[in-house]
């Protein structure tokens, strides 16, 4: 009930900060640039407005979800309404759940809007997996905002570590290939600490790059299996932050 | 301190040990020779790194690196496009022209191949940009030099290669500003040689007690040679 609750007035608040006005500017943004490289390719004229419309959307949405989560919470601790909420006698695990679920509900807001021209632009399918796999997305950084917020209380470290976190699961892959089989000095000891350290950085990321592919709308839509496998993923890490976030607001003295 | 209720540390604990699992379960992510695009240009790079070309041109090599250094090929430099191997170098040099990396990749790492063609087209490519900054570039172009004579068993080109760092290069060091008499020497130039060394002794730019000494000892071996 507590949980409901609490999600339907974080939503709520969502929709009254103009989160949907600014994923709806956003978008115009866009679809603006996107026309005006359309213009400039003098080739392949509509796959270079639908790889930079995608890519650039996917990062707004990002950025989007990730700064209304910490700008919002931190709101909430600067205003002192936790206290009042937490005063009601109401749980600290339903107040995280609760939020979570409202800014979930945002987050697939955003991921919706924002997929709106490539349901146009692209084959539909495409754009269904790739609305999908944003959804997810977005859902994992709305939780991980959450949990650093909790976490650092202070909007710019929660910020930094955000931004460092979602940079490194894109580029984890990459770094883990680089790393493997360096050109020189493979047997020195740093080297391997290195590697090492890269390795578990992969066991502990999820490997975004994977996820929402611009591939998927230009070349080839993947099979639906591995959505399965994308929204598999989503849900063990969303369990991790949430269990993570959920630890570290048990600790936390009001 | 609050007290954490025992059903979060196990969700947290649980949840950890799943996305191990899920993680030791996915494949490791492969590169293939063949999926190297073209190099992007100088400008489009330069516009969407902020202006952080030196930077944006290290992690462009260390991308080019990434092609044709992972599990699962065989003979990665050989498998490669060369014609696009040497865009990204070109791009590279371009947003950052006073790093030597991507003239040692070609000289040392692309250029190692076993395939004459492309041993020839990555000379050709450091001696192209050797020209446009010589003291700058000139150990490339001396490593290609040397390429040359022993690799390609090319000695008119090994000389061409000297013969431009000794003209172009005045910074150099002096073994390589010296490298086109031994070459000459070499070829039987024993006349040609002899000049050359013997214009290098008189025009006092050897200093070295050491050097000195053994540029004259080759001088007198060419002539008692000639003789």
């Amino acid at each position: 009930m507590h949980i409901t609750t609490i999600g339907k007035y974080t939503a709520l608040e969502a929709l009254r900060t103009r989160v949907p006005a600014t994923a709806l500017l956003t978008l115009a943004l866009l679809v603006c640039a996107s026309l005006f490289v359309r213009e400039l390719a003098v080739a392949e004229a509509a796959r270079f407005q639908i790889a930079f419309y995608a890519a650039a959307a996917r990062l707004c949405a990002v950025f989007l979800t990730s700064v209304y989560v910490l700008a919002s919470i931190s709101r909430e601790f600067n205003d002192k309404g936790l206290e009042v909420v937490l005063a009601l006698d109401v749980p600290r695990s339903h107040y995280i759940c609760g939020k979570l679920a409202g800014f979930m509900l945002a987050a697939v807001l955003i991921a919706v809007l924002v997929s709106l021209p490539l349901w146009v632009l692209a084959p539909t399918a495409a754009a269904l997996m790739w609305t999908a796999s944003l959804v997810i997305e977005l859902a994992l950084v709305a939780a991980l905002s959450l949990f650093c917020v909790v976490t650092f209380s202070q909007l710019l470290p929660a910020a930094g570590f955000v931004a460092a976190f979602y940079l490194l699961a894109r580029s984890i892959d990459a770094m883990r290939l680089m790393s493997a089989h360096p050109l020189i000095g493979a047997e020195a000891p740093s080297q391997q600490v290195m590697n090492a350290l890269i390795e578990t950085l992969g066991y502990v990321l999820p490997a975004l790059d994977r996820w929402t592919a611009t591939a998927w709308l230009v070349d080839a839509v993947p099979a639906p299996a591995a959505l399965g496998g994308i929204a598999l993923q989503g849900a063990i890490y969303l369990a991790l932050l949430t269990s993570a976030a959920l630890f570290d607001f048990h600790r936390r003295g009001l | 301190m609050h007290a954490v209720p025992l059903a979060v540390p196990l969700l947290l604990a649980l949840a950890l040990a799943l996305q191990v699992l899920w993680h030791s379960l996915q494949s490791p992510p492969v590169a293939r020779a063949d999926a190297l695009p073209p190099a992007p240009s100088a400008t489009t790079i330069r516009a969407a790194s902020f202006g952080e070309s030196i930077a944006a041109a290290q992690l462009m090599l260390l991308q080019l690196q990434a092609f044709d250094n992972q599990p699962g090929i065989s003979i990665p430099f050989a498998d490669l496009d060369y014609g696009r191997v040497m865009g990204w170098l070109n791009t590279a040099l371009a947003l950052d022209p006073r790093s030597g990396y991507p003239l040692m990749m070609a000289s040392q790492l692309y250029g190692q191949v076993k395939d004459t063609t492309k041993q020839r087209l990555m000379c050709e490519f450091v001696h192209t940009r050797f020209i446009e900054a010589p003291d700058l570039r000139w150990r490339w172009l001396a490593h290609c030099a040397i390429m040359a004579k022993h690799r390609l068993q090319d000695q008119a080109l090994a000389l061409r290669y000297a013969t431009d760092i000794t003209l172009h290069a005045g910074a150099a060091s002096s073994w390589a500003r010296q490298m086109r008499i031994f070459i000459l020497e070499d070829m039987g130039e024993i006349g040609s040689a002899k000049v050359l060394l013997g214009g290098l002794l008189a025009t006092g730019e050897v200093t070295d007690p050491s050097e000195l000494n053994f540029l004259t000892e080759r001088l007198m071996a060419m002539e008692s040679l000639e003789n």
